[in-house]
């Protein structure tokens, strides 16, 4: 697929701008209707999902060329995805794929920010899209004397991901959750030094190729492990590994399962029991790439049919962000002793984006802290002590946010979470 | 055409170069989207983004000194393109806050950016309510922003030039007119006095579309709410439902077997003031109100509806204030139904589906779904404003145009029943032709031509008067000499009020002798 085969989609905007806003129905006040942090920060319509179909149609027709602004309007965006949702409450088109094609375009075209190449770089020498040795990849795991699925058979991979392996902060949180899944006495292997970047956040960058050659690798590491299911406590690997990996046809029948995902049936069964009280009133940010954007990627072979209205032979099923994991994150935080889950007015699959995302964090941090400050407002707003993400990405950025700002809030992992409980 | 530098230097004083551009990266996308068909719509000069209405007018001003045009809209969905080059765009997405609700008084001051979504939940929790235009609650809240300002409510709620109360304007050259009593008491809570009435004037037969100025801060009344004061709704987009109807709160749809058979039930219903909404849906409507997977889902519950119905139909909404007046209400309805033949649509009645219904409705969250989900340039027509039976068969005529149109494979077949409503319990009536254009046509300008000339002339020749879609010079000027030249006088108010014709009047009139 290219930009070019979106067209019809794109043309199919009316301009009618709920692409800005939560799902109408959703609508109980004033205040936190805005879902898209960049038409919110930046207020011009080709900040929005409908300026932008607008844009990519521009493009294909020449009328537009990959100027810096365009670079500066595409690129100013988390890809959270929301847009889509909100869009697809009422129309059929693919927004959110439309967006990428617009920066695999840019890619393509040889236009793109140089914070971006700086990491996508990093990626290509080392693996990893953080700062970071290769060869120091598997340290997080140092004296836990874990399995390496590329040398021993295991059921399940437990993928750190690139701010697990680097960050001092999520490699304690990778540890923790490493501990969990000792305890629950899963066969489990990690991949130490071997385990690479999922080129997730490349691919959302606008660099397909880089994603593509990272993934196959990846893949092929998996396919020799023999493993049947891959967990993740981090969110942007959990949407490339489920969804872009199959979009791609790479997946194979790899199960791929968030944390959360993983951890509540081994609590409902008993097998990992929250016992100790954890005396903390909590909210809880829903990740852009578990909730909404973590919807099973939907194949779909056949022919457009352009009669009298545009149908699809076979029929075609749209993600409209309903399949998201939504309910194993909360499920286990309601079943820790003494925890209050309180809800803030943007969740699931209108939740508002933690700024982290797309890119920004890398070429706009100033946005990126914005759409952060925007969360953490809405998240002191519900009297809560704290908030839980499922990613260590939105953890940091919600970490930075909370330090900048002077806020009272903590701000964990619903693992760490857990791991107090346990 | 670029814009000189000292005007452009000058925008950038007023807003700060932060809240203007001339880039065609943002241009562009305030262009008239791009399909198939249809050519490229000019593009603004520039776009602005004012924060508040002293921006506004100094925008305007500078504006009319440079002699450039400008257009403002806010939620911009339609009828806010330019059509000429040398005019800029006067976006007021900042100008987003609700000034006040006066629960004592039922009135609500608004922004241009505050979205119907947002007012009505306001509204709904103080036990009120306001109209919504029936394009969607993603649209302005601003009586004056949207059109006619007609919606879903209007049965019960009225419309935006019966509702707007007081108003404060930035006039075509710059100046600001507070009309109404806070023109004299700092007040919103009345249109008309004390102060300068002028609500005749910005309005005209629909309003001026962004061609009279600006309107940037406007008073409207608002209507009990018997309902809840937030909507439980559970389930994941797009399939929400809610998690319980409130009592005395329901949703029917009846067709019958004539126009006339139709028109007497909305009477009926209209004189015992029963409904909160009653919406002349043709079964298409119903059906895409509801889908919630594709068009292929949505042609099949067509499929099924059109063949439940009888002919011409409507949507009907109760929402009683207690226990007796539920009953007292669906009594009464039944009667009218069975006096006068009407058969209900069994799907819209199904628990299942009668509460999304009750929700899209009165939220005005589906209006896109009904026009918008295919990839088709609309056409369409917008009727008058007149007595609802004569409306009903204004529309009845203007239908027969889409049934050729439909039999020469230029539409998409969702039957010929037309879109009606009914307004003031029945006061008076408002209907549309909604079409969608097939994609096989490759000019969808030639079948929107024949829709528009051939709609046009069936409301000359028999005399239902002048439609609500009348904005251009050349409709002012084919209706103007059948209804007493009123076009040369609203050319004087244009000119009077923007003597330098600096707000762009595409879609309003021009002050051409």
């Amino acid at each position: 697929m290219a930009l070019k085969d979106y067209r019809k989609d794109m043309e199919t905007c009316r301009r009618c701008s709920p692409c800005k806003f939560i799902p109408l129905e959703k609508v109980t006040k004033f205040e936190h209707i805005n879902v898209c942090p960049s038409i919110a920060r930046y207020d011009f319509h080709s900040y929005s999902g409908g300026g932008r179909m607008v844009m990519g149609t521009a493009l294909l027709e020449k009328r537009l060329d990959y100027t810096d602004k365009l670079l500066e309007v595409v690129y100013n965006c988390q890809m959270c995805g929301a847009c889509d949702t909100s869009c697809k409450y009422s129309m059929d088109m693919e927004v959110f794929e439309s967006l990428d094609e617009i920066r695999i375009s840019c890619v393509e075209a040889g236009r793109t920010l140089p914070a971006l190449d700086k990491a996508v770089n990093s990626l290509r020498k080392q693996g990893t899209m953080v700062p970071g040795a290769r060869s120091k990849r598997g340290d997080w795991a140092a004296g836990l004397n874990l399995k390496d699925y590329t040398r021993e058979k295991v059921d399940v991979i437990f993928h750190a991901g690139c701010l697990g392996s680097y960050n001092e902060d999520a490699s304690r949180l990778a540890r923790a959750t490493a501990k969990i899944l000792q305890k629950a006495g899963v066969n489990f292997g990690v991949g130490g030094e071997n385990e690479t970047c999922c080129g997730g956040r490349a691919h959302h960058m606008g660099y397909k190729e880089d994603f593509l050659n990272q993934a196959r690798k990846y893949m092929d590491g998996i396919k020799k492990s023999g493993a049947k299911t891959l967990v993740t406590g981090c969110a942007d690997c959990y949407g490339a590994f489920k969804v872009l990996y199959d979009r791609y046809g790479l997946k194979g029948d790899l199960e791929v399962l968030h944390i959360t995902e993983f951890v509540n049936p081994l609590i409902k069964k008993g097998k990992l029991k929250p016992k100790k009280a954890v005396n903390m009133t909590v909210t809880y940010h829903d990740p852009c790439y578990l909730g909404r954007q973590g919807e099973a990627y939907i194949h779909w072979k056949g022919k457009e049919v352009l009669g009298e209205v545009r149908t699809f032979d076979p029929p075609k099923t749209y993600r409209r962000g309903a399949g998201g994991i939504y309910e194993p994150p909360r499920e286990v935080l309601k079943s820790i002793p003494g925890l209050k889950l309180i809800e803030m007015d943007r969740i699931k699959e209108y939740a508002w984006c933690c700024g982290s995302g797309g890119g920004v964090r890398e070429s706009n941090p100033e946005f990126a802290m914005w759409t952060a400050n925007g969360r953490i407002d809405e998240a002191e707003a519900t009297g809560a002590m704290a908030i839980a993400s499922a990613c260590p990405w939105c953890k940091q950025i919600l970490s930075g946010s909370i330090k900048g700002k002077g806020s009272h809030l903590k701000v964990y992992d619903i693992i760490e979470i857990l791991d107090k409980a346990i | 055409m670029t814009l000189k530098r000292d005007f452009y230097k000058g925008l950038e004083d007023i807003l700060g170069p932060e809240f203007v551009s001339d880039d065609p990266v943002i241009t562009d996308t305030y262009a008239n989207p791009f399909r198939e068909g249809i050519p490229y719509a000019q593009t603004f000069e520039a776009v602005t983004l004012p924060k508040d209405t002293e921006e506004v007018q100094a925008i305007v001003r500078l504006c009319n000194k440079h002699k450039v045009q400008y257009k403002a809209s806010s939620t911009g969905w339609l009828y806010s393109d330019p059509t000429k080059p040398n005019c800029i765009k006067i976006d007021l997405r900042r100008m987003n806050h609700i000034i006040e609700i006066n629960e004592k008084s039922m009135y609500a001051v608004v922004e241009p950016y505050v979205i119907g979504a947002q007012l009505q939940a306001e509204c709904m929790k103080r036990g009120l309510n306001c109209n919504l235009t029936g394009a969607g609650s993603n649209c302005s809240a601003l009586p004056l922003a949207a059109h006619v300002n007609l919606g879903h409510l209007s049965q019960s709620g009225s419309y935006g030039e019966r509702n707007q109360l007081a108003l404060e304007w930035v006039t075509g050259d710059g100046d600001i007119v507070r009309l109404g009593s806070l023109g004299s008491l700092d007040e919103w809570f009345c249109g008309d006095g004390p102060g300068p009435s002028l609500r005749g004037i910005i309005r005209g037969n629909t309003m001026p579309l962004g061609g009279l100025g600006v309107f940037t801060k406007a008073a409207q009344k608002l209507f009990h709410w018997p309902g809840p004061s937030t909507f439980p709704m559970e389930g994941v987009s797009p399939k929400y439902k809610p998690a319980y109807i409130p009592p005395g709160f329901l949703v029917r749809y009846f067709s019958f077997k004539t126009l006339d058979a139709m028109i007497e039930a909305v009477l009926k219903i209209g004189e015992a003031e029963i409904s909160t909404e009653l919406m002349c849906f043709n079964a298409a409507m119903m059906a895409s109100n509801l889908a919630t997977e594709n068009m292929e889902e949505e042609i099949a519950i067509y499929n099924k509806f059109k063949d439940s119905v009888l002919g011409p139909g409507f949507m009907v909404l109760i929402a009683a204030n207690s226990g007796r007046d539920f009953e007292y209400k669906k009594t009464v309805l039944q009667m009218i139904i069975d006096e006068t033949g009407g058969k209900p649509l069994l799907e819209v009645e199904d628990p299942e589906n009668q509460g999304g219904y009750v929700w899209r409705y009165f939220r005005e969250t589906g209006s896109i779904k009904e026009t918008g989900r295919v990839l088709a340039p609309q056409a369409g027509m917008v009727g008058g404003g007149d007595s609802f039976p004569l409306m009903s068969y204004f529309i009845k005529s203007c239908a027969k145009l889409k049934a050729k149109l439909i039999a020469e494979g230029a539409l998409f077949d969702d039957g010929t029943s037309p879109f009606i409503q009914s307004i003031e319990h029945g006061h008076t009536g408002h209907g549309e032709i909604l079409a969608r254009i097939s994609l096989k046509v490759k000019d969808p300008r030639k079948v929107q031509r024949v829709i528009n000339m051939g709609s046009n002339e069936i409301s000359i020749k028999e005399f239902f008067g002048v439609p609500q879609h009348v904005w251009s010079d050349e409709l002012h000027d084919m209706y103007g000499p059948h209804a007493s030249n009123y076009h040369l006088w609203l050319r004087k108010i244009k000119k009077t009020f923007d003597p330098n014709n600096a707000s762009e009047s595409s879609n309003y009139i021009s002050a051409k002798e």
